[in-house]
């Protein structure tokens, strides 16, 4: 995999599986490609696929814009040893240094955010001409050299 | 989606199939009357092939509401990627979680 993949889907809750299966895909043929016979990068590949998921639910779910023809923008791209993923939308600013919800008072939303830092070893979050962005890189590490 | 009822020794298990994520979990959450009233039910995660925040917020949803009522939710069949949602998020502290669904049902307390 030697170049980037970009796709726009719509603000739809309906198109998280595309997101979902597109990542899952991406994550699969780069670490393919990378040594990766069948199950080597099973935990990679997981938490490739979970993470733009819930990035992509949570700019669904945030979208609060009448404009029914809004877009999210993925791209994914192999750098740094690894796949870094954007996920990008025209919604209001929103706060990535939420703090993570207490998990016994049970709440039943909140866990993207908390999620995505657990499983990429680097996210940013860029806000530029009404456009939000956010970054995340997940390294290919050789399961059996950590 | 697609959810299967069983009864163990007077106890329900219920067993969603599929992915439990954001375009399924309202369906689930509202797919069976035994998550409501003060029952001990099971649910069976072994057909789940992949759950995200909000199919973890409906789990957690059904377990207050149960918990409120007097009943209570316990979980089975847990595959490695389900379980890293459950660690990631603490939600493992919860849930009395079980290898397999009939020993859940069975478990008394």
């Amino acid at each position: 995999m030697s170049a980037s993949i970009t796709m726009n889907l719509p603000s739809d809750i309906r198109y998280v599986r595309i997101a979902s299966n597109t990542a899952r895909s991406v994550a699969e043929l780069f670490s393919g490609e990378n040594g990766g016979e069948e199950g080597k990068y099973e935990e990679f590949r997981n938490a490739f696929e979970l993470a733009v998921t819930e990035a992509f639910s949570n700019s669904v779910r945030h979208g609060n814009s009448p404009d029914k023809g809004r877009q999210i923008f993925i791209t994914f791209s192999p750098e740094n040893e690894g796949l870094t993923a954007s996920v990008a939308d025209t919604n209001p600013a929103f706060n990535p240094e939420i703090p993570p919800p207490d998990i016994f008072s049970y709440p039943e939303s909140g866990y993207g955010l908390l999620m995505i830092r657990q499983l990429m070893d680097e996210i940013r979050y860029s806000r530029k001409d009404g456009n939000n962005t956010l970054t995340m890189h997940k390294k290919l590490k050789n399961p059996h050299n950590q | 989606m697609m959810i299967r009822e069983r009864n163990h020794n007077g106890v329900t298990i219920v067993m969603p199939v599929g992915r439990l994520d954001s375009s399924s979990a309202s369906q689930f959450m509202s797919g069976s009357p035994s998550f409501s009233g003060n029952g001990k039910i099971v649910i069976d995660l072994s057909e789940v092939d992949f759950i995200d925040s909000t199919g973890l917020g409906s789990l957690v949803g059904i377990a207050r509401k149960k918990r409120e009522q007097g009943g209570d939710v316990r979980l089975a069949c847990l595959n490695e990627k389900l379980r890293k949602v459950f660690e990631i998020t603490q939600a493992f502290r919860l849930f009395d979680i079980y290898d397999d669904a009939e020993t859940a049902a069975g478990r008394q307390g």
